[in-house]
């Protein structure tokens, strides 16, 4: 069934001079072919590539905490697509953080985690002040099984003076309909140990009654994604997590003021108190489009937990090329949280303590404005990867669930705290 | 685990299967032992870029590059060399070669029959295709959603080369490497014999040699469409797609086989040729190099 009806003649052997006056187009493919083909053979033979990450950060808050965390993270890929990756990092944790405790008109005094008193300059917030330390390593193997699936599974260990957390997390992710659809589900449980310095404090107490040795907490959760590839340019992924703590979850070291309902003044201070379970969802709604250059990520996440703590997060990215290597990500995040059932700013002398009670701003209503960028950049020929990562972080708690009666009413009780995070990162393959 | 390895006259001769097809090395000495070994290489490397580069496989850089949805994905050097030769290849052929066209061949399935799809379904397969669309620099590949790249046409004769030079780097031994069909050939033989190398009759694919062509040393390709076709109003369509238009390439040879220094640059020429269409011939005497077309 020849339809060309030419017979299978041979146009050839051709001209068989070797390269002559070779063509442009033959010039310019044998110098292609020739610097592909001239890697070094052994250079080729590898089946696996390595991946260092290197990463420092600093964060600090204004007149309080500052973080120094150098992390380096090794990750093997191997041919077959799996990947082996080690993190390690360490925390450097220094500052003073909030007491809880409310200013007075005259000097207070606090006990401290490690025992020692400190005097608290009248009119100001009461601060705890910390230096601590932290290790940890985290593990993870990934697996691709077949065509479509893909298991994750990891480790994770970490110390600090008054903290062990050690864990395990697994993960699947499945493709469907031509890889247009990626169901993910998983589940991660970790087993922690809270043993304050100095004994842990009996909630809601003067502080000075304490049991020793460490409390256990326990955290399960489950995640299930499902992401999908609307069109050429555009992914949406929806992801929903739960997570249950039972356990230890109060903070040892926060305090709640006991204030005169006559002056206002703080009398004395009760220990930190909170539920010995927590639940916590939350549902995440992200978008990835690829413009023309540029890629623009968008994401809404809605958080609940049992606390009645309830938070909305509005976070855009917008990455700009600039160069070969060289990119601008600036970024903007919207926090806004809901304050916890036994969030209060202070407890009266002549009304009975609830069951649970927390002044720790963190569970107060909060706002939280991140403005930041990434600027992403080359230095030398060496195929490497640097990132600077700048955010300046604007949070500003408010005082609802509490009565700012007399003295109080003249302070701030919850300023706003600007912190400034930076990381400076540089990543290689060999 | 070992290969077949069988004495033929004076020489050794490995099988193995990879990349889709029978390969062969012939290996010119009298040391079993070191044939055995220079044959594993070669099936080693077989396998090796084969992992690496195909995009039926899930757990490789193609795949991941296929899936990141528009982000941004940085490749490893070999990659990159690779992606750097088939970005050349884009810009000589003035975009008809073009390693993002693999995506049309979800609408043309180029089994024989004469099922041809729709003008529309072939306008939004085209939609994904064109690597002027891609973001190549340095080792940073950015794709929109939707395309995908596909190095198959390279592959094995890549991976060709590829063995030759790691046989080359552990043997002075003559030899040959042979994989479905793309050939480089280490010689001469002992003696200052060369390989005799048969040219395929496409009519007649795998059953007899059209020509013979003795070699000592050279790569040699060939392209073609001697077993994928599909047929519209009787005609013939080979399988080789002109990305500008998502049909494919009227009038172009059946078969297309060139000898030239490496077994990839005479692949890559004989795939050119095929897509230049009834120019072929004009193409491949332009390029002055040894050629055949059917």
């Amino acid at each position: 069934m020849q339809l060309d009806a030419a017979e299978p003649e041979a146009t050839g052997p051709g001209p068989a001079q070797p390269a002559s006056s070779p063509s442009a187009l033959r010039e310019r493919l044998s110098t292609a072919a020739l610097a592909l083909l001239l890697v070094p053979a052994a250079a080729g033979a590898e089946t696996a590539t390595n991946q260092i990450d290197f990463s420092t950060l600093y964060y600090g808050e204004q007149d309080r905490t500052q973080v120094f965390e150098p992390i380096v993270r090794a990750t093997r890929l191997f041919g077959d697509g799996q990947a082996i990756s080690a993190q390690l990092g360490l925390d450097v944790i220094t500052g003073s953080s909030p007491s809880g405790a409310l200013p007075s008109g005259t000097v207070q005094t606090m006990t401290t985690p490690s025992g020692r008193l400190v005097t608290v300059p009248a009119g100001q917030i009461p601060l705890t002040k910390f230096e601590d330390h932290r290790a940890g390593l985290d593990v993870d193997w990934r697996k691709p099984w077949g065509s479509l699936v893909t298991t994750t599974v990891g480790g994770h260990a970490s110390r600090e003076k008054d903290y062990q957390s050690l864990g395990v997390n697994a993960k699947v992710s499945a493709d469907f309909d031509q890889h247009l659809f990626t169901v993910s589900a998983g589940g991660a449980f970790n087993d922690d140990s809270v043993f304050p310095v100095g004994g842990t404090p009996i909630g809601l107490s003067d502080g000075s009654e304490v049991t020793k040795g460490s409390n256990s907490k326990r955290v399960k959760s489950v995640l299930f994604g499902i992401s999908h590839v609307m069109t050429r340019r555009w992914i949406v992924s929806v992801d929903g997590t739960r997570t249950y703590e039972n356990g230890y979850l109060t903070e040892p070291y926060k305090v709640i003021s006991v204030v005169s309902p006559f002056n206002g003044l703080p009398v004395y201070t009760l220990t930190d108190n909170r539920p010995s379970s927590r639940t916590r969802s939350s549902a995440l709604l992200s978008s990835v489009y690829h413009l023309a250059n540029d890629i623009l990520c968008t994401s809404y996440r809605y958080y609940t937990d049992t606390w009645d703590v309830r938070s909305n997060t509005f976070d855009v990215k917008y990455r700009h090329d600039l160069a070969e290597g060289w990119y601008l990500e600036p970024h903007v995040r919207y926090y806004r949280q809901t304050a916890a059932s036994f969030y209060t700013i202070g407890l009266s002398t002549i009304l009975r303590p609830p069951e649970y009670a927390t002044a720790d701003y963190r569970l107060g209503r909060l706002t939280t404005l991140t403005l930041g960028a990434n600027l992403g950049f080359r230095i030398g020929d060496r195929p490497s990867q640097w990132t600077l990562r700048a955010e300046y972080i604007r949070q500003k708690g408010d005082t609802a669930g509490g009565d700012q009666n007399g003295v109080q009413s003249h302070f701030d009780l919850t300023p706003t705290i600007n912190t400034f995070t930076a990381v400076l990162g540089y990543s290689f393959n060999f | 685990m070992g290969r077949a390895l069988v004495r033929v006259e004076d020489y050794f001769a490995g099988r193995f299967e990879a990349m889709a097809g029978p390969c062969v090395v012939l290996i010119d000495g009298d040391d079993r032992a070191e044939a055995a070994a220079l044959v594993e290489t070669a099936a080693g490397e077989a396998l090796r870029v084969e992992r690496k580069f195909s995009r039926y496989r899930t757990d490789n850089l193609v795949h991941a590059i296929n899936h990141a949805a528009g982000r941004p994905v940085e490749v490893d050097a070999e990659t990159a060399n690779l992606l750097d030769y088939a970005a050349t290849c884009w810009e000589i052929s003035g975009g008809l070669f073009d390693i993002t066209s693999g995506v049309l061949r979800r609408v043309w399935s180029f089994d024989g029959s004469s099922r041809v799809p729709s003008q529309e379904a072939i306008e939004e397969c085209r939609g994904h295709v064109g690597w002027e669309r891609v973001t190549w620099r340095e080792r940073t590949l950015t794709m929109p959603a939707g395309m995908e790249i596909d190095l198959g046409g390279l592959g094995k004769e890549y991976a060709v080369d590829r063995a030759a030079a790691l046989i080359a780097a552990r043997t002075s031994t003559p030899f040959l490497v042979n994989f479905g069909g793309d050939v480089f050939a280490a010689g001469p033989r002992r003696g200052g014999r060369t390989w005799a190398v048969g040219i395929d009759d496409p009519e007649r694919t795998g059953e007899a040699a059209l020509y013979r062509l003795d070699v000592a040393r050279a790569g040699l390709a060939t392209s073609g469409d001697a077993r994928r076709f599909v047929t519209r109003y009787g005609r013939r369509l080979g399988h080789i797609l002109d990305p500008r238009t998502g049909w494919p390439v009227a009038g172009a040879p059946r078969s297309v086989t060139v000898v030239a220094p490496t077994c990839l640059e005479a692949g890559t020429i004989a795939t050119l040729a095929c897509l230049q269409g009834p120019g072929a011939r004009d193409f491949l005497k332009e390029q002055k190099v040894q050629f055949w077309v059917f």
